[in-house]
């Protein structure tokens, strides 16, 4: 560690100004702060002391990425073992399959995404931010395991530049960059990220297995014919609520795993980095919205509205958007009773989404960024109903106090 | 239920500023403070509310081929003067916008002139022309007119309202300085039209 700091301190003369480097600042700022704790502490008044930076606060979310992330390798070798009928697998070999064809998605958004992010931060002078690590992996994994590489390159550097470089970096960004990223790409190329084929990658396309096309619960949910039971539907088509709550179905990489993202939801919640009250607040939200389509009579609606709320839990990318996506803190309200507000809207809207629109079966990514844009003005609402509150208390109490001396 | 469709679809999925980029003038420019869009989006709603109603009224019984028959009068009952129609819808908008501006001036002072010349600007707003002019075009009954005068107003109140709380947001971002002002309010209407897109396409 010594010789590390030592290291350091001999070529920072470099890059402070005046130096050679002078222009590569943010590159050994970046470096620094990630080897040691920074020297400089806040010149103006409010002072915190805490040891949680933006730094710590994004590697937790990177570490509570993990556990989606790997079973989204898994999931993505075990699909491809599935669709293309080669037996006798391990599962060593559907994680090294998996790794395949994930690794390569991953690896192009963060150089791709990095390399805008580095390039900004010189050029404006602003620090690189570790919220990047959080982008560039959470990205890759709301999209399907067959997308192409050059659309995971167009979609990070969309989001990174348009979503959050353009606001000035991390912190001033006004939706979430990913899902800016996503959204652009699913606006932009509807063929390659919606639909049924997509969602595991077939080796020969010639020689597919009739039946064996990989739809996602979703897909098969929104085709259902109208009056028939869903929870049957689903069952016969080979999804119980068991399987798809384990995540072994076709669909985004990092998305169909309930259980991966509520280990990674229990890590956010227990180091205080991800709300829980916005997570809360879309579990409400769905329940909500589930409950009142449940009332609805069945012989004159789609099927796809009697479906339970155990079942909306569980399916496409709820857990992962609700858990990561959502609680992002720049995005996302800032007060208290603005989380809740924020995440039982979005639990509504994910439910009208994917039961109302045909089109966009996995509404969870879109009913988020609705609500990055809604969320300056929840906040507005609840703030200035709060100084109402607070002027009107003020007013009694000086009310009172005024009484009490002429008494 | 027909109408509440109506109004769902025109407030969220056809957002008269965010889908059809109608009304922008006065929703890029008005859009700074929260108190000044929310009024804008008021009186917009209430200028909308009531000239496509009152265009309906004038179109069916003026202004089509055959509008005039309930005179009586054999002349009058084939004639179509539906040539007129710009000109009269902008003439009702125009009185409704001077009562409205009237009314705003006697009773909210303050908002009258937070608005400033964007008040009377309403008359020439596109978003209010083509609210008439959707209504003409897609042969809206007379409770749909009404219906869907007051909705659009609404779609257009909810988006300059959230965008004034985004720029309010934004006042600290660390924004290029070529960007700052109208470009930045640009990128931002763009990317809140991509968020609204997650409507498109709901079967009501």
């Amino acid at each position: 560690m010594k010789f590390l700091l030592k290291q350091m301190e001999n070529i920072k003369p470099l890059f402070m100004p005046g130096g050679k480097l002078e222009k590569l600042y943010p590159l050994f700022e970046a470096q620094d702060t990630f080897l040691f704790t920074p020297a400089e502490t806040t010149r103006h008044a409010p002072h915190i002391r805490g040891a949680l930076d933006t730094k710590r606060m994004m590697i937790t979310v990177v570490i509570a990425l993990i556990p989606p992330f790997l079973f989204g390798m898994f999931n993505a070798g075990q699909q491809y073992h599935y669709v293309n009928q080669i037996p006798d697998m391990g599962w060593l070999d559907h994680l090294w399959r998996g790794a395949g064809i994930v690794l390569p998605i991953v690896l192009v958004s963060y150089v791709v995404g990095g390399t805008l992010e580095v390039l900004f931060s010189i050029i404006r002078r602003h620090d690189i931010n570790e919220g990047f690590l959080v982008t560039g992996l959470l990205f890759p994994l709301t999209l399907p395991p067959t997308i192409p590489l050059w659309q995971v390159a167009a979609g990070i550097a969309f989001g990174v530049v348009i979503g959050k470089e353009i606001f000035g970096g991390t912190g001033f960004n006004v939706l979430n960059p990913a899902l800016t990223a996503r959204a652009f790409l699913f606006f932009a190329y509807p063929n390659e990220i919606s639909g049924d084929g997509i969602w595991s990658v077939v080796k020969d396309p010639e020689n597919v297995v009739e039946g064996f096309t990989g739809a996602t619960p979703l897909g098969a949910a929104a085709v259902a014919p109208r009056g028939v039971n869903i929870v049957e539907y689903l069952s016969e088509q080979g999804f119980e609520w068991w399987t798809m709550a384990v995540g072994l179905t076709g669909g985004s990489i990092g998305e169909t795993a309930f259980f991966a993202c509520l280990i990674g939801a229990v890590i956010l919640i227990v180091s205080g980095v991800g709300s829980w009250r916005i997570m809360a607040g879309c579990v409400i939200g769905l329940f909500i919205g589930s409950t009142l389509l449940n009332r609805l009579p069945a012989e004159t609606y789609s099927s796809f509205t009697q479906l339970p709320f155990h079942y909306h839990l569980v399916y496409g990318g709820f857990a992962f958007g609700a858990v990561y996506m959502a609680t992002d803190p720049v995005s996302a309200a800032a007060t208290a009773k603005g989380k809740w507000i924020y995440g039982v809207l979005i639990g509504i809207l994910v439910i009208i989404i994917r039961v109302a629109n045909p089109a966009f079966p996995g509404g969870v990514m879109l009913a988020i960024l609705f609500m990055n844009v809604m969320a300056p003005v929840i906040d507005h609402y609840v703030l200035q109903a709060h100084i109402r509150t607070r002027r009107k208390k003020a007013r009694e109490e000086s009310l009172t106090y005024v009484q009490t001396q002429e008494r | 239920m027909e109408l509440i469709s109506l109004a769902v679809r025109t407030i969220f999925i056809e957002n008269i500023v965010l889908a059809y980029f109608l009304g922008m003038c006065s929703f890029l420019a008005c859009s700074k403070k929260i108190e000044t869009a929310t009024g804008l989006g008021l009186a917009v709603i209430c200028v909308l509310g009531l000239t496509v109603p009152f265009n309906w009224f004038i179109q069916h019984y003026f202004l089509t081929e055959g509008a005039m028959a309930w005179t009586g009068i054999p002349v009058l009952a084939t004639l179509d003067l539906s040539f007129l129609n710009l000109i009269s819808f902008i003439a009702v908008i125009a009185c409704t916008v001077q009562v409205v501006e009237m009314i705003l001036d006697r009773y909210v002072p303050a908002l009258y002139h937070s608005l400033g010349i964007f008040l009377p600007l309403i008359t020439v707003n596109c978003s209010i022309l083509g609210g008439s002019l959707f209504m003409v075009e897609r042969q809206y009954d007379f409770s749909e007119a009404a219906v869907y005068g007051v909705a659009a107003g609404s779609g257009f109140a909810l988006a300059i309202i959230s965008i004034s709380a985004i720029r309010k947001k934004i006042r600290y971002s660390d924004i290029p300085p070529g960007l700052q002002g109208l470009g930045m309010t640009m990128i931002l209407t763009g990317l809140m039209s991509m968020a609204f897109m997650c409507f498109a396409g709901i079967d009501l």
